[in-house]
């Protein structure tokens, strides 16, 4: 649901107060910002020892072959692979219960909101701790598959929270209109329910996919020996730090950025036809 | 009502039957779909772990490739330890399969990974892990390990004299080193200005807020005990008060900056640091790059730590480990390995060896800081084995110390 | 009775259908070992490797809160001032998309998520490269604050690392709200003579106090239990709680003292929350 933005509010934020607002938010993105010029243009150093901090004359090599270390390349696909998994399982269900929350009223559900909530204010480490006891407890080896449960868990309540701050108000009554034109209850999901939610569903599976890759505490704990980006890195910055960590990042970076500028541009166009 | 409203009400009660149906069996299809992978992992196989999990074998460096049968060995180890090609002439002669895993990054986190079930009497997955001696020696008085197959191994004769029945160890049945290293001071002479000597110069207030520390607790506490004339090989906790003072000074003081594991190199590198405890292998490769960039083994003495293969208690592979074990100590394979590591081998002949190889490891074979002489040598001191109480005690001092 | 929002009655069953993966999978990946961590909390450990024995040993408690108090407190300093930074820079950023994104609004709000699809340990390592004692930035500090002023290992460098990784959650909660907002009623409030300053202050203000108060929850929260900026861009005196917690776990092998920590800090967050949401009169712990 998009607010319509009102020509006075625009003529009225064409005053000093916008001019420093503007002033502010670039500022605010070039602060975002700071960290990842400073990833890509040393993606474009060859350091003289082992760790990338100093600069020292620029070079093609590292770009050439971004895939020169290969435990670092393994276990940058195991988290892809890893974040996608968490990320399907725990939209659907973080989806599923925020619709529930958010549409009906019911006895319960109140204690189900917090619930929900408190995998996220409970300190990553005991997270951890505490699935690595579930799983040595119940033989269950740890690897890929465990370590996407406890990311699907984290994931989970986020989605929840977030789809749900977003349908919250919604008019269902949009759902019934459809059912009473005739429409079958599939499609009346496909076609009515999920657009409506599915902004909302979107940016909550993109602020999941990060979380995902990004995890390092949860992840030590219940990895076994399935190395992921964050591990890997994390444990061989001890003794190292290889440009080709920020080529990597810089492709991550790039790639994302395509698939945001491109969605844009879809959705741009279609709101102005 | 009338027949209106009746016949309203009976459309959206039977629109809703059938939205209820489908929510529901919406529900249940979700629910089978995020409990499949519960039931994968609950199921705990092993094939299905290497299959589905993208491949667990190879995420791995490329230091030999995986497979669960019985002609394999895991080796869990410290990143930087092993060169790139040994791993593949073992596997040539030998015919086995080497799982090479860097996995080893902290004595106590690895130890919390695998005490839970070693604790319960369970085996863990690596046929071959490299702690650090104390750890070993923790394994050891906790009897978590199994007697190392010594008789298959004939290349362990080749064990310096100096490493045999070590402290940690004293029946010499249960470890055999991997490689050894001299923690010291390591100092930018740039930002120091000066040449460094002493822990005294360490402590000067000149360099308030430009020194790091080591977390590793023997390392720092041994270089500072050293400093006071206290020596290592039978600590206890009464006796290591004085250093414990000096150290709880040094922090309120704020002459440490901070308490760093492996990663004070580029804060060497960048001026951060005047000055740190700091480990011999690390800083040779460092000096190469940054000439700026010394190490020295303080006027009061050096500790000298160990990192040695252990066979966690349960493992069935113990041939296929005498097998690597025996590669790993013939001098040939020891200096190669030695001279990508750039650490303390464990192996006699190896010195010989690497003037053999020429070139780098030619170099490598006249650094003292790989073979140290009798001068350093004499200044260099190893830990004694701590009780589980007293340890406890020191590692709990150290953490209040450190701001744990 | 289950009720839907428009107050008919589809049956009591759907929410739940709808529920029961989801908090099926919570209660057993978070619930579940959720006991176990307060059983562990309640026992005692006859020497240090053995596993720990229930024993209703309350006194855990006493020790964490004891013992480690100037832990406890500041972390909550240091994720308070993260949180009221994170408004101050997030909010205008969120503004600004809201009200001025036009088209582009969805580009813009990507484009502050997709920083972080790289690695925290790479953007803290970045940081401490541009924080670093020689480098420009701290060049630029030292003009104002002397030759030997730093910015690394100080509490500030914590601080501004728990900002940096957890703005996005404050600018995201924020936005959603703004954008939901009904700019017609900002021309009501003009119509009436209202100032732009006013018309921020009484209506839009109000009305997006819901993103504000989640996104201050995911940034706190989190922050509050964070170790990892405080152990590479701090020092030993900046120590937060987190780092308390995993020394307890990992190194003293302490389990039960390390439990009853992470409940402590548990229990202290759920009380501050549930405060805060008094405070504000949202409904629940979301908006």
């Amino acid at each position: 649901m998009v607010a319509p933005t009102s020509d006075r509010a625009r003529r009225a934020g064409s005053g000093i107060g916008s001019r420093v607002l503007t002033g502010v938010t670039v500022l605010g993105f070039l602060y975002l910002f700071a960290p990842i010029i400073w990833i890509v243009v040393f993606s474009f150093n060859a350091p003289k020892g082992k760790f990338n901090y100093l600069w020292e004359r620029f070079t093609l090599d590292n770009w050439a072959d971004p895939f020169k270390d290969q435990g670092l390349t393994q276990a940058f696909w195991t988290s892809l692979k890893l974040a996608v998994v968490a990320v399907s399982v725990a939209t659907v269900l973080g989806a599923l219960i925020a619709m529930a929350l958010a549409k009906y009223r019911f006895r319960g559900s109140s204690a189900v909101d917090i619930f929900m909530v408190l995998p996220l204010t409970t300190p990553e480490i005991v997270l951890g701790a505490s699935l690595l006891t579930l799983f040595v407890d119940t033989g269950t080896e740890r690897g890929f598959w465990t370590v996407a449960i406890a990311h699907i868990l984290f994931c989970l309540s986020f989605v929840a929270l977030t789809v749900k701050a977003r349908i919250r108000g919604f008019d269902w009554s949009l759902e019934d209109a459809a059912l009473d034109l005739g429409a079958s209850p599939w499609r009346t999901f496909t076609k009515v329910t999920l657009p409506l939610i599915l902004p909302g569903i979107l940016a909550a599976a993109l602020l999941s996919f990060a979380l995902s890759i990004d995890d390092y505490i949860i992840t030590s704990f219940n990895a076994g020996s399935t190395r992921t980006f964050p591990l890997q890195i994390f444990d061989s910055a001890r003794v190292q730090v290889s440009p080709q960590i920020n080529v990597l990042a810089t492709i991550i970076l790039v790639f994302s950025v395509a698939v945001l500028v491109v969605t844009s541009i879809f959705s741009a166009r279609r709101a102005t036809s | 009502m009338n027949d209106d409203e009746m016949l309203r009400q009976a459309i959206a009660h039977s629109r809703a039957l059938t939205r209820r149906r489908f929510l529901r069996n919406a529900g249940l299809g979700a629910g089978l779909l995020a409990a499949g992978p519960a039931f994968l992992a609950a199921c705990g196989d092993d094939s299905k772990d290497s299959d589905a999990g993208g491949g667990e074998s190879e995420t791995t460096t490329a230091k030999g490739s995986g497979s669960a049968d019985n002609n394999d060995l895991y080796h869990a180890n410290w990143t930087a330890y092993l060169d790139e090609e040994s791993a593949g002439l073992w596997e040539k002669s030998s015919g086995k399969k080497l799982f090479y895993s860097e996995e080893f990054n902290d004595n106590n986190e690895y130890f919390a990974k695998i005490s839970p079930e070693l604790s319960q009497g369970n085996p863990i997955k690596p046929d071959i892990i490299t702690p650090t001696f104390w750890m070993a020696g923790r394994l050891i008085n906790l009897g978590w390990l199994e007697k190392l197959p010594v008789d298959r191994v004939p290349n362990a004769k080749n064990l310096v004299t100096s490493l045999v029945k070590p402290s940690w160890d004293p029946t010499g049945e249960y470890t055999l080193p991997w490689q050894s290293g001299m923690a010291g001071i390591a100092y930018n002479a740039k930002v120091t200005g000066r040449e460094i000597k002493s822990i005294d110069d360490l402590l000067d207030p000149e360099f308030k807020g430009q020194i790091g520390m080591l977390t590793e607790m023997r390392d720092t506490l041994g270089l500072l005990a050293l400093a006071q004339g206290i020596a290592l090989d039978k600590p206890t906790f009464d006796g290591f008060a004085p250093v414990f003072d000096v150290l709880d000074k040094a922090v309120s003081d704020g002459q440490v900056r901070r308490f760093h594991g492996n990663d004070y190199m580029d804060d060497l590198s960048a001026g951060n640091f005047a000055m740190c405890f700091g480990w011999s292998g690390d800083v040779v490769q460092l000096s190469k790059d940054n000439p700026d960039v010394k190490f020295v083994i303080p006027e009061s003495g050096g500790t000298l730590w160990s990192d040695t293969m252990v066979v966690p208690k349960g493992a069935t592979k113990l041939d296929n480990a005498a097998s690597w074990m025996d590669f790993c100590y013939d001098p040939v394979n020891a200096a190669r390995i030695a001279a990508f590591v750039q650490y303390i081998s464990p192996v006699q002949g190896v010195q010989d060896e690497l003037r053999r190889m020429g070139g780098d490891a030619a170099v490598a074979a006249d650094s003292p800081l790989l073979f140290p002489d009798e001068t350093t040598s004499a200044l260099l001191q190893s830990w004694g084995n701590l009780s589980e109480d007293e340890e406890a005690k020191f590692d709990a001092r150290f953490a209040e110390i450190t701001g744990n | 009775m289950a009720t839907d929002v428009d107050g008919r009655r589809p049956g009591r069953f759907v929410p739940w259908a709808l529920l029961s993966p989801g908090t099926l999978w919570l209660v057993l990946f978070f619930l579940v070992p959720l006991l176990t961590l307060i059983r562990q909390a309640l026992s005692s450990k006859p020497s240090r490797f053995v596993p720990a024995q229930f024993s209703w040993e309350w006194s855990n408690f006493g020790t964490a809160l004891s013992d480690y108090g100037p832990q406890f407190t500041r972390s909550f300093v240091y994720a308070g001032i993260a949180t009221l930074l994170a408004l101050a820079i997030g909010y205008p950023i969120a503004y600004f998309i809201a009200t001025k994104g036009g088209r582009w609004k969805d580009l813009l709000i990507g484009l502050v998520v997709v920083p972080f699809f790289t690695s925290f340990l790479i953007r803290t390592i970045a940081w401490k490269a541009i924080l670093q004692d020689d480098g420009p930035a701290v060049g630029l500090w030292r003009v104002f604050l002397g030759a030997d002023a730093r910015i690394l290992s100080t509490p500030m460098a914590v601080v501004g690392g728990l900002t940096y990784n957890f703005l996005p959650f404050m600018i995201l909660p924020i936005y959603v709200s703004l954008e939901k907002i009904d700019f017609g009623l900002a021309d009501a409030a003009g119509d009436l003579y209202a100032t732009p300053l006013a018309t921020f202050r009484k209506v839009i203000l109000p009305l997006s106090l819901p993103g504000v108060f989640a996104g201050s929850l995911l940034v706190f929260i989190p922050a509050a239990g964070d170790f990892i900026n405080a152990t590479l861009l701090g020092s030993p005196k900046t120590t937060m709680i987190g780092s308390v917690v995993q020394n307890q776990f990992l190194v003293q092998s302490n389990f039960p003292v390390a439990s009853a920590l992470s409940l402590v800090l548990m229990g202290i967050i759920t009380a501050l929350v549930l405060v805060y949401s008094k405070l504000f009169g949202t409904d629940g712990l979301a908006a």
